[in-house]
């Protein structure tokens, strides 16, 4: 299992744009990918999920990803958060 | 945020067909535009369009949420589509969409937009809730379905923000605003007020409360009060103003829910539970928790509005005309007792000024009960033609409108009634009206087509039979005359009390007076008593049986004391509208056995009128008062089986 953790700067948040980016990005992956937020945990492939979260300019999110890809897709992602979100 | 409150029976379409994207993007933004949160569809389509553009909205699972944040949003709002068939959206996962879910946000928000998304989508994710909204049968089902999600999902957040909201509003602002009274506004209502608001700040809230007493309203809520209001509780047993709440969620319930279940009500409106209130002047509201209420509540609540206000005409007509006679002289006339000096005929002018307004003020606040506004002149009329009892009738060989049929209290009960659902009637028919003419409903259609119904209603329909009865019972009485005294000395006594001012009192009264004219002075006797018995009997058992009685009632109860005294039966008319399934069987039997009695006696009275202050002249007066007594006694007894005692929270014992 692998993590990274994020603070939101995309001043609108997580909203559906990105989070439609998002669940793009993760979708390839063979690993379970989770968002957590608080007490909340969200599929990260599945856009209602993800937006469901309601992740805000200022959260701070966790990215875990448990599977055969968990490295390579941690690294992808935690670059794909920082450009995009 | 809720979403509830963002979405709009007129914003729904639960049979969206199959389209192009931009079509159904189209018929959404129509959707919107109809709930009136759009201030130019046109840019908001655009708005639309091009975050589409951007990426789609069709976010899979069958889903779609559109939206756009613009300045061409008035306020935040919400359009639901269900396409049962489903429809193409450029989805992720490409299947067609069948819930779309459209959100206008203006562009001056920050978060609300996010706050929204996130809330639909979290409520979206159950897979049976998403089936359930595909096959809701119709909008109001619809709407249910997410209400119902929403509390599931989100009571406490809501709750909690509402708590934490009220630590930071300090000073302006409220977060529970409620309404209480009851139909005779002495004492609950100031209960649930004190109960609610004592809860209100244990539970750290903010709460104003509004109460409409006898003394009238205290307390008055204002717009901003009204606007700023986290939730809203009408704890009442009769009409308050609603039409102020229009278009917010507002808990209806009874006033004894305030004062036993303060905790429960502010907690069930703080979490938004409550129906949103639209103002359509009608009556049907749905009380706590959504039941309906029953019929018999619904009567007595019309009755009792009527009832309390004309309980001030009863009470100070009635003490003006015992003073009349107090100061009156009993030697100049006995036949016009009350009128003989300039100053007595003052005071029993007045009273009877005020006594004229009774029968129409109840009837008009029981159609105004039923049918708000435009119910209150209609009534006003109908029970005004109930009390001079006007009928078709041949005055001096010519055709005319008369009087004759007088159907006292029971037909002004019956005009109030009438009145109320013949506007609620013609509100109905007229709502097929063109909008144009909305203007002139409450100017012209209801007053000139109410008042000329009822009119015809009153005269034509419920007036007759009346004035036949009252033939009928005079002819009765007549041939009755030569008969066993104590016999008809027991049937006057009744017929005084049975309607109070009806047919029956009429005629009994008619007789009692025109026999006074033959000589026959025995039979006054018997009538006056009969008429005296009902408010003492109701007097007596306030007295002593006083749990079958509200405060309120108690203390009504010691001027029905001067009333019965003085002959003035009407005292006893708000205790038997308010319940005459066993007030009037109890004081008919009460007059029947005193006029009995005072028959048997052998009793006589010259005066028409005059109560307790024509005793000097009545011939065997104590045994008149022996018969007095009984009757009262025997009616209080009555009474006061019938009448079971009320909980202790009603009686205020």
């Amino acid at each position: 299992m692998k993590e990274f953790t994020y603070t939101v700067t995309d001043p609108a948040g997580i909203h559906a744009r990105p989070a439609g980016l998002l669940v793009k990005q993760a979708q390839p992956y063979a690993s379970e990918v989770s968002i957590e937020k608080e007490d909340k945990t969200a599929n990260a492939k599945s856009m209602l999920s993800v937006m469901g979260l309601g992740a805000k300019n200022g959260d701070t999110v966790k990215v875990v990803a448990e599977g055969a890809d968990e490295d390579n897709a941690i690294a992808e992602l935690e670059a794909f958060f920082k450009e995009n979100l | 945020m809720r979403i509830t409150d963002l979405l709009q029976k007129e914003g729904i379409e639960l049979k969206g067909a199959s389209a192009t994207k931009a079509e159904t993007i189209h018929r959404m933004v129509d959707l919107m535009n109809k709930t009136g949160n759009l201030k130019d569809p046109d840019a908001y389509e655009k708005a639309v369009l091009k975050r589409e553009e951007e990426g789609t909205t069709g976010i899979g699972d069958g889903i779609a949420i559109p939206h756009g944040k613009t300045a061409a949003v008035k306020s935040a709002g919400f359009a639901a589509m269900v396409c049962k068939q489903g429809t193409d959206f450029e989805a992720m996962d490409g299947k067609p969409a069948q819930l779309l879910f459209m959100i206008a946000v203006p562009d001056d928000s920050n978060d609300v937009h996010l706050e929204l998304l996130s809330r639909l989508s979290m409520m979206l994710m159950d897979e049976e809730f998403r089936n359930h909204l595909i096959s809701a049968e119709d909008k109001e089902a619809f709407l249910k379905l997410i209400n119902a999600k929403e509390i599931e999902k989100f009571a406490e957040e809501d709750a909690k923000m509402t708590a934490s909201r009220a630590v930071e509003k300090t000073n302006s602002g409220y977060d529970i605003i409620a309404v209480t009274a009851c139909p005779t506004g002495i004492a609950h209502t100031y209960m649930a007020a004190e109960a609610l608001e004592e809860k209100g700040k244990k539970m750290g809230l903010k709460i104003k409360v509004e109460t409409d007493g006898s003394g009238g309203v205290k307390n008055e809520l204002t717009a901003e009060d009204i606007n700023g209001a986290r939730g809203i509780i009408v704890a009442a047993d009769k009409k308050v103003p609603m039409a102020r709440f229009d278009g917010k969620r507002v808990l209806q319930t009874k006033v004894s829910d305030g004062i036993n279940k303060p905790e429960a009500l502010i907690q069930k409106a703080l979490e938004g539970q409550a129906a949103v209130y639209h103002d359509q002047g009608e009556e049907s509201s749905p009380s706590d928790s959504g039941e309906k209420e029953s019929v018999g509540r619904k009567i007595y609540k019309d009755l009792m509005n009527g009832v309390s206000h004309m309980l001030p005409f009863v009470i100070g007509g009635g003490i003006l005309i015992a003073l009349a006679f107090l100061f009156d002289d009993y030697a100049i006339d006995p036949s016009n007792f009350g009128m003989n000096t300039p100053f007595a005929a003052f005071l029993k002018t007045v009273g009877g000024a005020a006594f004229g307004f009774m029968l129409p003020i109840l009837a008009g606040f029981i159609a105004m009960s039923i049918a708000d506004r435009p119910g209150l002149a209609v009534g006003f009329v109908g029970g005004y033609l109930a009390s001079e009892g006007y009928i078709l009738t041949t005055v001096k060989g010519t055709l005319t409108i008369a009087t004759g049929g007088t159907s006292g209290f029971l037909g002004a009960l019956l005009a109030g009634f009438i009145a109320g659902y013949l506007v609620l009637g013609l509100r109905k028919l007229c709502e097929k009206l063109p909008e144009s003419l909305e203007g002139i409903k409450p100017t012209l259609i209801y007053p000139f087509v109410g008042i000329l119904a009822i009119g015809a209603i009153m005269v034509f329909v419920v007036n007759p039979p009346v004035a036949w009865l009252n033939q009928a019972m005079s002819n009765g009485l007549n041939s009755m005359g030569s008969s066993s005294k104590v016999i008809l000395g027991l049937v006057l006594g009744g017929m005084m009390s049975i309607d109070m001012g009806g047919p029956f009192n009429k005629a009994a009264y008619v007789f009692g007076t025109a026999s006074l004219a033959n000589g026959q002075y025995d039979i006054m006797a018997a009538v006056m008593i009969g008429g005296m018995v009902p408010p003492l009997a109701i007097a007596l058992c306030t007295t002593f049986f006083k749990n079958r009685f509200t405060k309120k009632e108690r203390q009504s109860g010691v001027t029905c004391y001067v009333m019965g005294l003085s002959f003035i039966t009407e005292g006893a008319i708000p205790f038997a509208a308010s319940d005459p399934a066993r007030v009037i069987p109890s004081c008919m039997v009460g007059s029947a056995v005193a006029g009995g009695l005072s028959m048997f006696f052998g009793c006589t009275l010259m005066a028409p009128h005059g109560g307790i202050f024509v005793f000097p002249v009545v011939g065997n007066p104590l045994m008149y008062v022996v018969a007095l007594v009984v009757g009262s006694i025997v009616g209080m007894v009555l009474l006061s089986i019938l009448k079971k005692p009320l909980p202790a929270e009603e009686s205020e014992i």
